[in-house]
């Protein structure tokens, strides 16, 4: 049986099981993550985490007010997020199955989304991903590693969102409502 | 500080005359647009547009689609400090969001 890396148990919580050679080189991603997320290159990296909230060269005032209110969260909250992720897997040991089998608290799965997220996101943008550049260099290619690398973090991320999609549902606050046959023909208060 | 000029003192007629002839539209709301990036995943951004802004699965894969294929796509409307709020929960998401006025 495929073995499925995010499950969520009966009761809530969500259970997490990794081989140990993933456990080793996610938390070695989160830690180098770290400190680029605290202090990115100039570039496209800290472009791409930290993109301006105005286009427009004529709002650098409230650029800047923005950069004051939100920018030291942002940092924060994105350290914070990966030293969950490297505090939760650091020193686990594998079980009889030979597979690191975790608990998630409900506070941690959106630090593991968006941490994850985020190591895309550096690794991807230095490999300048493209929509159409596929990831799978060749071995003597110097992306190669980094290129696997971002692969396998894809392929978790995704395990995660989709259960985290099928949770949420397909309902939301835009939904139709549906009037009953002999209901008004209009709505109250629309414009006649 | 230089005393006031009082010897003549004119009543503005309108707010924008107040304003030095600026032109005063506070009802002009803004939108928060999310654009295309080739990292963040349809399925991610389809989840996050329903976590965040609580929008039917329909909503956010068609906001997701327009994003992806026409480059970018308005999520939210409103006042500038509201649009900032959710510019800046975006953001913590890791998707690229920026914001205008709504012109």
């Amino acid at each position: 049986m495929a073995r499925r890396t995010f499950r969520r148990k009966r009761g809530g919580a969500l259970v997490v099981t990794l081989y140990p050679q993933e456990v080793e080189l996610l938390v070695m991603t989160a830690r180098d993550m770290i400190t680029i997320v605290e202090e990115p290159p100039a570039g496209d990296v800290r472009d791409r985490l930290y993109p301006r909230a105005y286009l427009d060269p004529t709002e650098e005032k409230a650029q800047g007010e923005y950069d004051a209110l939100v920018h030291d969260d942002l940092v924060r909250d994105r350290r914070t997020a990966l030293e969950a992720i490297v505090a939760r897997l650091d020193g686990v040991e594998p079980n009889s199955r030979g597979l690191v089998e975790i608990t998630l608290p409900p506070g941690e799965e959106m630090q593991w989304l968006t941490g994850v997220n985020d190591a895309r996101l550096v690794i991807g943008t230095a490999l300048g991903v493209t929509e159409d550049l596929d990831t799978d260099f060749e071995p003597g290619d110097p992306r190669f590693e980094y290129g696997v690398l971002y692969g396998w973090l894809t392929q978790l991320h995704f395990e995660l969102v989709t259960v985290l999609l099928d949770e949420i549902g397909e309902h939301g606050s835009d939904d139709v409502t549906d009037w009953p046959d002999d209901g008004p023909t209009e709505r109250p208060g629309a414009p006649s | 500080m230089s005393s006031p000029d009082i010897q003549e003192i004119t009543v503005p007629d309108t707010v924008e005359e107040l304003l030095g002839g600026q032109e005063v539209r506070p009802d002009v709301p803004w939108v928060v647009l999310v654009w295309n990036d080739p990292v963040n995943t349809f399925a991610y951004v389809i989840f996050v547009l329903q976590k965040l802004f609580g929008f039917s699965r329909a909503k956010a894969s068609r906001l997701t689609n327009q994003v992806h294929y026409e480059g970018k796509a308005v999520v939210a409307t409103g006042a500038r400090e509201k649009c900032e709020a959710d510019v800046a929960r975006l953001h913590a998401f890791g998707l690229w969001a920026t914001m205008q006025k709504d012109d």
